[in-house]
């Protein structure tokens, strides 16, 4: 307790003082409160109590200002969401999944309280996933020129997450304007922060830190809570340097309700904690310091219950979200261009370039167009190396170091701060290489899940503009780690469009059909082919492809074969090879778009030729082809003239050496020898 | 020597416990008033204190510390001297050994007191403590978890030099 602090007990405005009472009353009484809702069935089936953190929480709503700081609250900080201005009503709609959560409408879990519209930001139940977003719309901050500030408050326990380190990471290096405040309760559920870190004070691990200022506070104190909130604020805003603050709280009751402490903690403990009760102690020192008198205080308090019923009433009989919503706002509609709406065109009079032509070509001109696209990755740019394929060659001399640069390797950082700048606005479009090679995304799937889901638990309130860019596939002699297709987990996530293109003119029209889309889309680049005359192709100025349209490569009667990426060109050498030695003519589908699928394509190719053959590069067993197989067997079994065939790769992973990469690998022989079996039906 | 204010908690188990073997010893030249309930004049009556501050969780001053403080808060301490002791445990929390003894007098120093009954940190052993000061505590650390049978020994032995240090 240092001299001259801007809150005390004494010099506080008595109308601040009431105003802190009666949302720290009020807040207690729906966190007693909240449990039973689900004994009675009415929902809350989690509530995490937030009792012991009183004073951090009321701090850190109090120093928010909406629609200019930026707010991250995980799932204990409902006196946080109080604090910041959601109302009673609101947390109660959240708390019992009502349509008018302002959260999510009752999509998201329960005790996730949010209002997106502020920028309070509904956040994942991941413990500190928010924090990769806090840096990544502090960096939109700072590019802007915004004197704000983005908060991520979370617990102690979310630092053992390696992906808060490289928020925080990321954070110190760009010298970000974000306040991490970490809330330490002293467990994660049952687990003690001696199991997770060395130092007991968990920011400690960070002093090394070359541009991050740490501070320490009570957190079960409102002034000390206030005056450390308030100091770290207009240190970030002075500074432009990011805050660690560390506020010391205890948890007072269980986890959450599906967690029973008694289990773990004896009664000496149990006891220990609520001596600390915050509100109990800031009603004490109004009473000691005669800010107010006991009546007084229970005028406020009455207050509080009324208004807390007067809540209830209107929530619990509050609409429920209907059944029929459940497809709205998993994907926002994507544009199609009036001039090519089946993404085909016929232009002839132009020269064939390459795929990574096209690629190079595309990201120029939609930089050119919007100043607000930005692209990012390892191996970016740097002098004269744009990319670790060269695919973004010469940008950053074009477009500068504030909208191309260089990602650390950290790949789960790279799509955590897409996501996070792209709250900003609308207008931003981000661009990333995901990983070096496909094969180095999985670190990023935490975020790619995340994002995947954003729009559908916001209700349509955000969705994440960003193209996240991969190279993908084998032939290249690569091995396990750079050769690996990945499309079929991807397809699994509702929320994110994942494309494939093939020929130079679908990867542009479809790099462009991203980029200016809202959402996520992953656009899987067949690497083999950047520079492969087989891919070259006439690209029209402004060539866009719609999502879910797949093309017809070549015609034919007499069989089918649905294809896309590296084994497109395959398929229709194989085609030609059929027609010439067998007199057969085969009809080749590029699916290029493999969520959304373009099912209508398939069914039509299927009804004309009553064969298919389905090739991909990807392994047979628990490929993209079995979806599509089934899609088949399920919706024209009757027009198939025989059972639908798989040509893939083998259930291993690709070796190194090339007789391996050759025996394991789909080639034109496989696909050929395949196609003559199931034409003989 | 004026009279010495004994101020602690009286609802607490262990600095309690210190302090009766604190009035054993010094008898009437002690004065206990409890913190809990005590009054920017009950601190004004006196010029000599001894302090019982125990150390809370990750190192903060207990509640009733918190609460009274601020009634000093705009005072000189100048002219007032100062002895604390306060527990700690050096196994459960060893990072933050009697800190709280380390904030308290952190909070005199800025208001001018004077502090007195330094220890030596021998004989314990922790990782990190605001205590500390040069290699000696700046007030008596009391373990009761670990040193229960150290406790009043080290009392009586750090009271002979406090006492002589009171004016």
């Amino acid at each position: 307790m240092g001299r001259n602090q801007k809150f005390s007990i004494k010099n506080t405005p008595k109308e601040t003082l009431e105003k802190w009472y009666y949302l720290m009353f009020l807040g207690r009484k729906i966190d007693e409160k909240a449990p039973n809702y689900l004994k009675q069935a009415l929902g809350w089936s989690y509530h995490a109590p937030y009792a012991g953190h009183d004073g951090i929480q009321l701090a850190i709503g109090q120093v928010f200002e909406k629609n200019k700081d930026y707010l991250f609250p995980y799932y204990r900080d409902m006196l946080t969401a109080l604090s910041a201005g959601i109302t009673e009503t609101e947390i109660i709609l959240n708390g019992i999944s009502k349509a008018d959560d302002p959260a999510s409408g009752g999509r998201h879990m329960s005790n996730h309280f949010a209002k997106p519209e502020w920028n309070i930001e509904n956040v994942s139940s991941c413990t500190g996933n928010h924090t990769l977003h806090a840096v990544g719309v502090a960096r939109a901050l700072k590019r802007y020129g915004e004197k704000a500030v983005a908060i991520s408050s979370q617990g102690e326990s979310s630092v053992s997450e390696g992906y808060v380190y490289e928020a925080i990471t990321g954070a110190d290096r760009e010298q970000l304007p974000v306040i991490f405040v970490i809330q330490d309760n002293g467990y994660g559920i049952s687990v003690p922060k001696k199991d997770q870190t060395a130092n007991r004070k968990v920011i400690d691990n960070f002093s090394g830190y070359k541009n991050l200022h740490l501070i320490h506070c009570n957190g079960k104190d409102v002034f000390d809570s206030m005056n450390a909130m308030d100091s770290a604020k207009s240190y970030v805003l002075e500074t432009g340097n990011p805050v660690i603050l560390h506020a010391n709280c205890v948890r007072m009751g269980s986890h959450s309700n599906s967690d029973a402490h008694e289990l773990y903690r004896d009664e000496d403990e149990r006891n220990y904690v609520k001596q600390y009760d915050p509100l109990a102690k800031f009603r004490r020192m109004l009473l000691r310091y005669k800010r107010f008198a006991e009546d007084e205080l229970e005028t406020i308090e009455k207050k509080a219950l009324a208004n807390l019923k007067k809540a209830h009433k209107k929530a619990i009989t509050s609409a429920d979200p209907s059944s029929e919503s459940i497809h709205d706002f998993v994907t926002p509609e994507a544009l199609v261009s009036e001039q090519y709406p089946e993404g085909i065109h016929n232009i002839k009079n132009k020269e064939k370039i390459k795929l990574i032509t096209a690629l190079n070509q595309t990201l120029k001109d939609e930089f050119r167009r919007n100043p607000d696209t930005y692209i990012w990755g390892q191996d970016m740019a740097n002098k004269e190396k744009g990319g670790i394929f060269n695919v973004s060659k010469g940008m950053q001399q074009e477009f500068g170091k504030e909208r191309v640069f260089n990602a650390p390797i950290a790949e789960d950082f790279i799509v955590g701060t897409a996501n996070g700048m792209s709250r900003y606005n609308e207008k931003l479009r981000i661009v990333v290489e995901g990983a070096e090679f496909a094969d180095y995304f999985w670190p990023a799937m935490e975020q790619l899940v995340e994002s995947s889901h954003e729009y559908y638990r916001t209700n349509g309130k955000f969705v994440p503009n960003i193209t996240i860019r991969l190279a993908s596939g084998g032939y290249i002699g690569g091995g396990l780690y750079h050769s690996q297709n990945i499309e079929a987990v991807l397809t699994t996530f509702p929320g994110i469009r994942v494309v494939y293109p093939s020929f130079a003119d679908d990867a542009a029209g479809l790099l462009r059909t991203s980029i200016r889309s809202r959402g996520i889309t992953l656009f899987l680049e067949p690497k083999a082919l950047y520079n492969d005359p087989k891919a070259e192709a006439i690209v029209p100025d402004d060539f866009m492809v719609p999502f879910g349209k797949a093309r017809i490569r070549r015609e034919g009667e007499d069989m089918t074969i649905i294809t896309y990426g590296n084994t497109l060109p395959m398929s229709l050498e194989v085609a030609d090879i059929l027609e010439k030695e067998d007199g057969v003519k085969v009809e080749v589908l590029d699916l290029r778009s493999l969520s959304p699928l373009d099912t209508d394509a398939i069914i039509k190719s299927v009804k004309k030729t009553n064969k298919v053959l389905v090739v991909h590069e990807d392994k047979v067993f628990g490929g993209f082809g079995g979806e599509v197989a089934a899609r088949i067997a399920s919706d024209a079994f009757e027009y198939l003239d025989a059972p639908v065939r798989r040509v893939g790769a083998e259930f291993t992973p690709v070796g190194f050496n090339r007789i391996l990469e050759k025996a394991i690998l789909p080639d034109n022989q496989k696909i050929l020898e395949a196609s003559r079996e199931l034409l003989l039906y | 020597m004026k009279n010495i204010g004994l101020f602690y908690s009286f609802n607490t188990k262990n600095t309690s416990a210190a302090a009766q073997i604190i009035k054993s010893e010094l008898g009437e030249k002690v004065e206990a008033v409890n913190v809990e309930e005590a009054t920017e004049d009950d601190f004004k009556r006196f010029s000599n204190f001894i302090l019982g501050v125990p150390t809370w969780w990750d190192g903060e001053l207990p509640n009733y510390w918190d609460e009274f403080l601020p009634c000093l808060e705009d005072d000189s301490m100048e002219g007032k001297t100062f002895a604390l002791y306060g527990a700690g445990d050096q196994k459960g929390y060893p990072d933050n050994f009697v800190d709280a003894i380390g904030l308290m007098v952190n909070f005199i120093e800025a208001r001018g007191g004077n502090i007195i009954g330094f220890v030596p940190n021998e004989g314990y052993d922790f990782h990190a403590s605001k205590a500390l000061r040069n290699g000696q505590f700046v007030g008596l650390p009391l373990d009761f978890e670990n040193q229960e049978d150290m406790v009043k020994s080290r009392i009586l032995n750090w009271l002979k030099t406090v006492i002589n240090d009171f004016q």
